[in-house]
């Protein structure tokens, strides 16, 4: 019986107990405020936020985005290494790096001001 | 001790009163007033440009991405793999490999620096400030460049596999050739 008085004794005194619900509830806020900020400085800061074409502005080219590479054959890491292994191996090489190289990316000079309409000399 | 202190605060009242000058000088381009009329005049045909450029070289950088990717991961690496797993000898393929991937690694940051730099440029009001989004411009340019180089440099690297493949096949026959004798 002592006891239990001692214990509510303890609570009357502590300035946080009237208040211990509140501060859990401000602290979980504050707490996912601040996970929230890291993830979203990791999505930037990681490049993902320039891979998610979810994002809205890039509806209209959403569908372009080449989701199935199936006709980008995997060669096999195992298996011996013969005339014709490395041959197969050439054949598939070649026409992949075909593709790739005919495709100038980010070429041009799209950002060019005179491009843009804003052609100018600088004083 | 008061003409030490009083030298102290004198180059101390220097470096900040430097401060702004140096920040004039860093803001760079200073445009006329026809520039900026210019400027004024084409902000929205200009920032219409730049958003269908963004949204299309998100595309593009989605799409190539996976591709240089592919290249290293589903061929070079797997043939590399291959080589060792038969014990043979493929330095030149594993440090043109090497190589690939470091500058697949340098096309990825160039392509975030310069998205960032092309979004912070859609974010500037052009007619409110020309001479920002001029220099915005600017520096996004130079980052696609960037970003450009590093795509050409692949494709080096894809020729030097290619050649060292070459040069691997040539030996592997001599090998071939040698152990049949």
């Amino acid at each position: 019986m002592s006891e239990v008085k001692m214990v509510l004794k303890i609570e009357e005194l502590s300035p946080y107990s009237k208040h211990r619900f509140l501060i859990l509830i401000t602290a979980s806020i504050l707490i996912s405020f601040v996970l929230v900020a890291i993830s979203m400085a990791l999505y930037n800061s990681s490049g993902a936020a320039q891979l998610d074409l979810s994002r809205p502005g890039y509806v209209s080219i959403r569908s372009q985005a080449v989701t199935n590479d199936n006709d980008f054959e995997n060669y096999a890491s195992t298996g011996a290494i013969n005339q014709k292994a490395i041959s197969e191996f050439k054949i598939l090489y070649s026409k992949q790096a075909t593709k790739t190289k005919a495709v100038d990316a980010f070429g041009g000079d799209p950002l060019n001001f005179a491009s843009l309409g804003l052609e100018l000399t600088t004083e | 001790m008061s003409k030490k202190l009083f030298v102290t605060c004198f180059l101390l009242a220097c470096a900040l009163g430097s401060i702004p000058l140096v920040k004039a000088f860093a803001q760079g381009t200073t445009l006329s007033d026809q520039q900026i009329t210019l400027i004024k005049d084409n902000c929205v045909s200009s920032r219409n440009t730049l958003n269908q450029l963004h949204v299309s070289d998100a595309l593009l950088r989605v799409n190539m991405g996976q591709v240089y990717e592919s290249m290293s991961t589903k061929l070079m690496d797997k043939f590399n793999s291959r080589i060792s797993y038969n014990s043979l000898s493929n330095s030149d393929l594993a440090a043109v490999s090497k190589d690939y991937v470091s500058t697949l690694d340098e096309f990825r940051l160039d392509y975030i620096a310069y998205e960032a730099q092309l979004s912070l440029a859609l974010k500037i009001d052009c007619e409110k400030k020309p001479a920002d989004f001029y220099d915005a411009i600017s520096v996004a340019y130079k980052g696609r460049n960037l970003v450009h180089d590093d795509v050409l440099k692949l494709n080096q690297y894809i020729d030097k596999y290619q050649l060292a493949l070459d040069k691997f096949e040539k030996d592997y026959q001599a090998i071939a050739e040698g152990s049949k004798k």
